[in-house]
């Protein structure tokens, strides 16, 4: 079986696809994990997960559309043209879609 | 998560020390008490994104142009997600599932914010909602990415992520009315005359008189206090009703104090006792929100219960 | 048989023009209407879950009734004409889209995506091959919509017809709305022009056979059934949409829609977005 492995690095950090490891049964992937992907790069938590228990949607399947593929710039504080800078909070959010938008466009740039 | 990896009990004297940012997750085995305060505080947060939804709700098919129609129901869509999310942060305290807080919001248990157990009137109250509430909202949220149970604080990255949209759009309906007709200009001050004193009780009662609070930020729960939090949202959300031509009314006074630097709200000018009524929830109008989400709730069991238990089929139907 | 080219919007013959509007008017009305209903499952939905499922649908066909009325723009109209002053009447929305839900009718909501959407796929599937360029430009970004759609709706006819109460409501939708669907495919007043022209080359009459084999198929393989192949014509329900009849049910729901623009005494609908063609 095929397990996939997650690791978080420090607590309080998400939890990062790493990898994956072969094993008869989740006892053993449990142990293999932390070998082969705690052994280096410091690990607080490992999530093991069999890979046939992981649903998949991949983009370049026929009709996944992600949300959607028509103009959805409506759900970006980027759109709105007042300022944001009056309130740390809202600054932090719109440069954080700023960040999601141009990974969106890269990935758009690489397809 | 197997017992063994499970991190040993830990009392509430030990919950105390540690307390901090993201301290404590699921595998942590919390003290009930420190479980039973943060269910409390997630669930009433949640319950707030799905009753705020409900009133503005009606905007979806009343907004007067189609880009305000996508960005309103984004908006409802987003806050139902938020809901989603925090439900989700709670249940992992394993207190309560997210079916028994539904449950509990429809049965007039579940606790929510003052201002969503007032129905908005029409387009001219919207960005009350829209810009002063959900900005206030925003103001705590991002106190609480520093609230010590790590699954909320993750819900809050994503929330806060989102609702910078919000507040962006809810400003721009407030440009948009403040920079109308003359007409515009009266009913939108009429709208803020309405909701200012509601706006100002988001924060609930100054400190030494709430009643949670003291446990929540021992336990680092809450990061900052209901007065410190007013402050913080009046020094910028008071310029900004004023940007766009709001008068702010007389009363409740509302006066800055240079000594401590904080805004100071006259306590006495505000209703206290229709607070406490709308904190029991049998404010009229908002019971009648509590009444409406009940019935839809109720409406749509045969669904919950023709997936969860397909075959059966429902005995109450019709 | 292709059919020549037409020109752009304006270089279009009278005929040329008033049968592409037809269709531009039929699809956006379309699109906005239906999905303006499913805006009512906003907080209203079964689960959290499917609650935002159902508001990204009804954005996605705002979304297209956007591109569709944008397209009318070509010809001069702004979005006030289009929607917010245009009368009541002058909607041509098949009646299917505006029907009001009964409170937890999910079966109704789910039935009516899947006839509409499957008719959506038959038709934007058809004008892939239109003679007017604008619409083609514009096809491939609905259709990739559409999918979601279409499968969403399948999926839940498909849990709610392994339970014997699932089943019977779905059955009653499918029995209350059916009239409603055929009105998609009823003509209008430039049905002729519209296919001889090639804007949409395949006639509706022959999209509802399709429509008709399609969806009959799939229900029956859940133990729905639906009417007899030689009883649609005498089923389709009287008021159409698409010659500007209507049920009472759009009177309200367009008053409630119109209700904040009148209110506010607009003359101009705001927009938030750049234009489709600046993208």
């Amino acid at each position: 079986m095929i397990f996939e492995v997650f690791r978080q690095e420090q607590r309080k950090d998400y939890h990062v696809h790493v990898g994956n490891v072969h094993a008869p049964d989740r006892e053993m992937a449990r142990m293999y994990a932390q070998v082969m992907h705690a052994r280096r790069k410091p690990a607080h938590s490992l999530w093991v997960v069999p890979k046939e228990e992981i649903a998949e949607v991949d983009s370049d399947d026929e009709g996944v559309s992600m949300g959607g593929l028509t103009q959805k710039e409506y759900r970006w504080a980027t759109n709105y043209n007042t300022d944001e800078t009056f309130a740390e909070e809202i600054e932090a959010s719109q440069r954080e879609q700023e960040e999601a938008e141009r990974g969106r466009e890269e990935a758009e740039a690489n397809d | 998560m197997q017992d063994r990896y499970k991190h040993c009990y830990m009392d509430i004297e030990e919950v105390k020390q540690r307390a901090g940012p993201r301290e404590f997750g699921p595998t942590d085995d919390m003290p009930e008490e420190y479980r039973k305060a943060a269910t409390r505080m997630i669930q009433f947060h949640a319950n707030s994104e799905i009753m705020g939804a409900y009133i503005e709700r009606p905007f979806i098919r009343q907004a007067p142009s189609l880009d305000r129609k996508l960005a309103v129901s984004a908006q409802v869509q987003d806050e139902i997600g938020h809901g989603q999310l925090l439900y989700r942060a709670a249940e992992n305290l394993g207190i309560k599932t997210r079916e028994q807080m539904l449950d509990e919001l429809a049965n007039g248990e579940g606790k929510f914010l003052n201002c969503f157990h007032y129905p908005l009137d029409d387009w001219y109250e919207l960005p009350m909602i829209m810009f002063f509430v959900d900005g206030a909202a925003m103001r705590r949220q991002a106190t609480l990415k520093r609230t010590s149970w790590e699954p909320y604080a993750h819900a809050i990255d994503k929330i806060c992520f989102e609702e910078g949209f919000h507040i962006k759009h809810g400003e721009s309906i407030l440009a948009e009315l403040a920079s109308g007709t003359r007409r515009d200009q009266e009913r939108l001050q009429e709208a803020f005359d309405k909701w200012w004193p509601r706006i100002l009780q988001f924060f609930g009662p100054t400190d030494d008189q709430s009643t949670h609070s003291d446990f929540s930020s021992a336990v680092g729960l809450k990061t900052m206090g209901n007065d410190a939090l007013r402050t913080a949202f009046l020094n910028v959300y008071l310029p900004k009703a004023e940007k766009y031509g709001l008068e702010i009314p007389d009363t409740p006074a509302v006066t800055f104090n240079e000594d401590t630097q904080r805004y100071e709200v006259e306590e006495d000018d505000l209703d206290w006792d229709e607070f406490m009524q709308i904190a029991r929830n049998q404010y009229p109008q908002g019971k009648g929100q509590i009444d409406k989400r009940h019935r839809t709730q109720e409406a749509v069991e045969w669904v919950r219960d023709a997936i969860e238990n397909p075959g059966a089929g429902s005995a109450a139907a019709d | 048989m292709a059919s020549a080219r037409l020109g752009a919007p304006g270089d279009l013959s009278e005929r040329e023009r008033e049968a592409v509007e037809a269709l531009l008017y039929q699809l956006a009305d379309d699109e906005f209407v239906v999905a303006d209903r499913y805006t009512d499952w906003q907080c209203q939905g079964p689960t959290l879950e499917a609650d935002i499922a159902i508001a990204n649908i009804a954005q996605d066909e705002l979304g297209h009734a956007r591109l569709w009325y944008d397209l009318l723009q070509d010809f001069g109209y702004e979005e006030t004409e289009l929607i917010w002053e245009r009368e009541a009447e002058e909607f041509r929305h098949a009646t299917l889209c505006e029907q009001s839900f009964e409170s937890g009718d999910w079966a109704d909501a789910v039935v009516r995506s899947y006839f509409y959407d499957v008719a959506e796929f038959l038709q934007v599937e058809a004008l892939a091959e239109t003679s007017y360029p604008r619409i083609a430009d514009r096809i491939e970004k609905v259709n990739g919509e559409e999918h979601y759609h279409r499968e969403h709706a399948q999926n839940w006819l498909e849990r709610l017809c392994e339970d014997a109460e699932g089943t019977r409501r779905v059955q009653a939708a499918v029995d209350d709305l059916y009239p409603y669907a055929l009105t998609l495919f009823e003509p209008t007043a430039k049905e002729d022009d519209i296919v001889e022209l090639g804007i949409r080359p395949t006639p509706l009459a022959q999209l509802r056979e399709e429509w008709y084999d399609l969806t009959g198929a799939f229900l029956d393989g859940l133990g729905v059934s639906v009417p007899d192949r030689e009883a649609l014509d005498d089923l389709v329900a009287e008021e159409t949409g698409r010659d500007g009849s209507h049920t009472d049910d759009w009177q309200r729901q367009y008053n409630e829609l119109t209700y904040t623009y009148r209110m506010l005494d607009r003359t101009e609908a705001r927009r938030l977005m750049a234009d489709p063609d600046e993208v």
